[in-house]
């Protein structure tokens, strides 16, 4: 078996030693050459194999239950630094360290066992490539983790949008008005908000505002209920009438509507009376500052495109006679520094422009009756590793073949003429 | 130096692998034959095969697609029946076997021989008993006039039962369920020509012929007239004009599910009809003009007629018919592949394949039993022989799928089973061109027969028709083509990977190989290459999967379970050869991981199917049991082996 393996030679044992006394021991390598050995070895690339399949498996199996965002949160969060697996209702006694920092220990030993350690004749020349493939399509995951953005617009036909909204983050949008219309939109992050989720008060100051804002009690799904029709339980407030009732996350996350309470500070310091902010109030709350005027709301991030999409036409085919879809074709037109483009974005084939990409994802039908207008749903990608995958793919192929390719010829000169059958 | 195995051993082993395909063909036979003989009727006689082959090769649409009826009647007979051939008898001792079109020709043409046949398969007595009726045993086969005194019963449960959520019923009402679905949809097709052979009885009293619906479609603009005028009158409508028009859109509602038989004549409209929409169409003065369609109905009528006159006259209406409706069709631009399909189904490839793989298998127990004697040389070439007859036919099949289908070889999960044995198949074949120890070729039938046995079950269970066309997100496109192929290729090989390990343990375990170093040294080379090959099929089939995904569905990685499933795959490879060279894995330790390595590929080809989860869920729930007894195999050969490692001694060097 040819060695690829990037471990330090083993110590030389003297062939013989002299009758009746203890072969000497070798000298302990320095804690440096220990430590490179242990991270570059196969017994950590092992190891880290075996417990990213687990985590992979548990993730799996989890998702059933939990849904696949929050079990992605728990398993492959780069907060998940321990994971105790679930499986049905139950904890199993089997803690395992979490999938990002498992990741980033097996880049460690792959740079380091499989590119910098590793022999580089010939016959590892194969192994080199694809380790280096493997390494780009890591880094390419930890852009995607970090960089990417994800989110839908929805678009009737004839109408147009440069918004796209983001599938789960909220964030406290306080829209300054001018004229009736909005001028200024000032938002507060989903990260100040989202570990609201027991006792704690956040202050986040505003500048450029006439007040700033304590946040409290993020529920990341809750209903808002009416106290005249469902009193709320003894030991929750209510604003205005109404109160916020938690509630278990929904399996597909992008269902939950957050709700959390608000409180507006002057700048003299003074506090007004605790609101209700939720994503599925209908109306964002007013507030008057001198001759200001400020819309206040909870709703999931909307981020701005460079470029207005307009929904032409949209066609849905399906197989005749039955209710299968065939194809979901969206005719747009980009239109950019008044410069307007046609195309065309259906199934397999999304518009790729000024680094977003533009899937076709769904559609709606808005209304009902003959006169019901069509509405195509979007999902708008903003990944900066988005075809990296393809190049390291090329990367891994090739060195894969070259090795597997010399270890056949290795295989097949090595096989022996026939001596015995089964 | 290597030493024969014993012929004991020999003897263990070829009786392991005789009983292991008895038990195949057995499970197949008791699965689709019912207990009992033919069932009698008085009177039956056979179509011909003439009117067979017309009957067969007439154009309908039916899935989305244009088929040939053949393979409507196929699948419909197997969701009904369970089975692609029901055993008859008649009283002058003729026995018929009759296969999906012949049943489908008697519940159209013949109804009062079809209510007789035993066409509903009944898998548990409890669902009769719940409606009301004796069951004859556990399981059996009941014709429609047997269970007609229960479906008043039956269509109350079935109301009760279908508004309860799929996953919280249980499993005698979802049978009871799905046992009344069966019934409905038998009743579309026993009915669907009612309006043909009764038409609309009228003067009854003075004994006059009941009226053609073809008639009565050409008196349509009158009694439209006669309607109207009677509305404007402020009238409540009445009369034989009434009485005609309700019995009209009776005979259409009644004619209006499945046999789309009729191509519309606007070439830009996709959708065929069937008999209820021309009849409701031409009365409701929706279709313009009417008279091909009138033509149409009529064609039907002295079709359905020409039966009373012999099955010559039929044969000749019937031929009219076919032609009729493929010329239309093909002055379309559709239906090219029906006279194919008909082929395909004719054929029944991978039923042939099935016997050739078993044939192969027992030849390949005799090769094995033979050593490397003169006549193990000829059970040698024979098995080989029939390993290639056997992949060329499955080859064949999937050719003409290929043509049928219009796309890639692979879009479900049946494709990827048959997929899966003639890739199997082939890289077993090629092992043995690298080994030369007439092992992986003896292997190659059985583990065909294997998956073919596989397809077939899987095939009467899922009861859908798998040529059909796939949803939007999944046709054409090239990564995916690409990914599905490659991975399914994957799978093959980390199959065929494992049966290779099993091999090995068993073989040392059981002390088969007599300590042969040469053998086990070359089993373990022939092993880690194909364990070599599965990395990077899975690799490379699962990063083109991601950037299908990329392409399709925004995003490159969805953890879905699939997804996940394959990088299983991908991973537990990787920990094979790093563990193997690091040197933790010894031989033993190779040859369990390897093994192991089955159970991974099946969570992932067949196990998440079962999660509920993820876009690609193909949403069945029949063979989890089969799954958790594969499970529980590989267990138990695991086990065996580890016992094995533990009591063998060191051997001496």
């Amino acid at each position: 078996m040819p060695a690829t393996s990037a471990h330090t030679t083993p110590p030389q044992i003297p062939l013989r030693t002299p009758i009746g006394t203890r072969p000497p021991k070798p000298p302990k390598p320095p804690f440096a050459k220990r430590l490179l050995g242990f991270l570059s070895g196969f017994g950590l690339a092992t190891t880290l194999l075996v417990i990213l399949g687990l985590l992979t498996w548990f993730a799996t199996l989890e998702q059933i239950d939990q849904g696949l965002h929050a079990t992605l949160r728990k398993y492959f969060d780069w907060r998940a630094v321990v994971v105790i697996p679930k499986l049905g209702n139950e904890l199993l006694p089997l803690p395992l360290p979490g999938g990002y920092w498992t990741c980033a220990l097996l880049f460690i030993n792959l740079a380091l066992g499989g590119i910098f350690r590793m022999g580089k004749g010939f016959r590892q020349l194969g192994v080199l490539i694809s380790h280096a493939g493997i390494l780009m399509l890591l880094v390419a995951g930890a852009v995607a983790f970090h960089r990417s953005e994800r989110g839908h617009m929805l678009i009737p036909e004839g109408g147009s949008s440069n918004v796209a909204e983001d599938y789960h983050e909220p964030t406290v949008e306080i829209t300054e008005i001018k004229d009736g219309n909005p001028a200024t939109i000032h938002v507060i992050r989903g990260r100040y908000l989202t570990d609201l989720d027991d006792s704690r008060i956040r202050s986040v100051t505003l500048p450029g505002l006439p007040f700033d804002m304590d946040l409290a009690f993020y529920q990341a799904n809750a209903d808002v209920k009416a106290i005249g029709l469902e009193p709320p339980p003894p030991d929750v407030r209510a604003f205005d009438g109404y109160y916020i009732s938690p509630k278990p996350g929904e399996l597909n996350a992008e269902r939950n509507t957050p709700a959390c309470i608000a409180r507006i500070v002057r700048r003299d310091g003074t506090k007004e009376e605790p609101f209700l902010l939720s994503t599925v109030c209908y109306h964002p709350l007013t507030v008057r500052q001198d001759d200001r005027v400020f819309t206040i709301a909870l709703r999931k991030r909307q981020w701005l495109m460079p470029f207005t999409v307009r929904l032409d036409k949209f066609t849905a085919k399906f197989y005749p006679g039955t209710m299968k879809p065939s194809e979901f074709i969206s005719d747009i037109t980009r239109t950019e520094n008044g410069t307007e483009v046609n195309a065309v974005i259906q199934m397999n084939e999304p518009m790729r422009y000024a680094g977003r990409t533009f899937y076709q994802a769904n559609y709606q039908r808005l209304g009902e009756g003959p006169s019901a207008r069509m509405a195509s749903v979007f999902e708008v990608v903003s990944n900066p590793a988005d075809q990296w995958p393809l190049y390291s793919l090329c990367v891994v192929t090739l060195g894969l073949l070259i090795h597997f390719i010399l270890r056949l010829i290795t295989a097949i000169q090595s096989f022996s003429r026939p001596q015995s059958d089964v | 130096m290597s030493n024969p195995p014993s012929a004991i051993g020999r003897i263990i082993a070829a009786a392991f692998v005789i009983a292991g395909l008895i038990g195949l063909v057995v499970s197949l036979l008791v699965a689709s034959i019912p207990q009992g003989g033919p069932r009698q009727i008085d009177g039956y006689q056979p179509w011909s095969p003439e009117i067979l082959a017309i009957a067969a090769s007439l154009p309908l649409q039916d899935g989305g697609r244009i088929k040939p009826l053949s393979a409507h009647a196929g699948f419909t007979m197997l969701a009904i029946h369970g089975s692609r051939t029901m055993r008859i008898a008649d009283t002058r001792g003729g026995n018929y076997r009759l296969s999906p079109t012949a049943w489908m020709m008697d519940t159209l043409f013949r109804p009062e021989l079809a209510i007789q046949q035993p066409v509903f398969r009944v898998d548990n007595s409890a669902v009769l008993e719940a409606i009301g009726l004796k069951a004859r045993h556990k399981r059996d086969r009941y014709s429609y006039q047997e269970i007609q005194p229960g479906l008043p019963k039956l269509w109350e449960l079935a109301a009760t039962y279908e508004p309860i959520p799929e996953k919280q019923r249980n499993p005698l009402q979802q049978q009871i369920l799905g046992f009344a679905y069966n019934t409905r949809d038998y009743l579309t097709i026993l009915n669907h020509l009612n309006f043909a052979r009764y038409g609309i009885p009228v003067g009854e009293a003075s004994g006059d012929p009941p009226l053609a619906l073809s008639r009565a479609m050409e008196n349509a603009p009158r009694i439209r007239e006669d309607l109207i005028r009677a509305r404007q009158a402020g009238e409540q409508p009445t009369g034989p004009a009434v009485y005609v028009y309700n019995q009209t859109m009776d005979a259409a509602g009644m004619a209006g599910q499945g046999m789309k038989w009729f191509p519309p004549a606007d070439p830009a409209n996709k959708t065929w009809r069937n008999a209820g929409d021309l009849i409701a169409g031409v009365v409701n003065d929706e279709i313009r003009p009417p008279a091909p369609a009138i033509e149409d109905i009529r064609t039907l009528e002295e079709t359905c007629r020409a039966i009373a006159s012999g099955q010559p006259d039929f044969l000749t209406r019937l031929t009219h018919l076919r032609d009729d409706l493929s010329q239309r069709a093909t002055d379309r631009g559709e239906g090219r592949m029906v006279r194919l399909e008909t082929h395909y189904h004719r054929m029944d490839w991978f039923l042939k394949a099935f016997i050739v793989f078993v044939l192969g298998g027992l030849t390949a127990t005799a090769m094995w039993l033979s050593g490397r004697r003169r006549l193990g040389t000829v059970f040698c070439w024979v098995t080989l022989g029939l390993t290639v007859v056997g992949l060329l036919i499955c080859v064949t099949a999937i050719t003409e799928r290929v043509l049928i289908m219009q796309r890639s070889p692979i879009g479900n999960l049946y494709d990827t089973i048959i997929f899966i044995a003639t890739a199997g198949v082939f890289l077993a074949l090629l092992v043995e061109w690298f080994f030369r120890r007439r092992l992986a070729l003896g292997l190659a039938p059985i583990l065909g027969l294997a998956l073919v046995y596989l397809s077939r079950r899987f095939e009467m269970g899922d009861t859908k028709d798998h040529l059909d066309p796939l949803v939007a997100v999944l046709s054409s496109n090239y990564w995916l083509t690409l990914h599905v192929i490659t991975i399914t290729l994957g799978y093959a090989s980390g199959l065929l990977a494992a049966l290779l390990a099993i091999v090995y343990l068993l073989m040392r375990g059981l002390r088969l190989d007599q300590g042969d170093q040469s053998l086990r040294r070359g089993l373990t080379l022939a092993t880690y290459g194909v364990v070599c090959l599965t990395l990077f099929l899975s690799l490379v089939g699962t990063v083109l999967g991601g950037i299908w995904a990329n392409d399709s569905w925004g995003r490159f990685w969805g953890w879905d379970p699939k997804e996940n499933g394959a990088l299983l795959i991908v991973i537990w490879t990787l920990v094979i050869l790093h563990a193997r060279l690091g040197g933790f894995l010894r031989e033993w330790g190779f040859h369990l991981a390897t093994t192991f390595s089955a159970c991974v590929i099946a969570f992932s080809w067949w196990h998440v199917n079962f999660l509920g989860v993820g876009l690609h869920n193909y949403g069945f729930t029949t063979g989890k049991s089969a799954l958790w007894s594969f499970y529980a195999g590989i267990l138990v050969i695991l086990v065996f082996a580890i016992i094995s490692r533990i009591i063998e001694k060191p051997e001496k060097p």
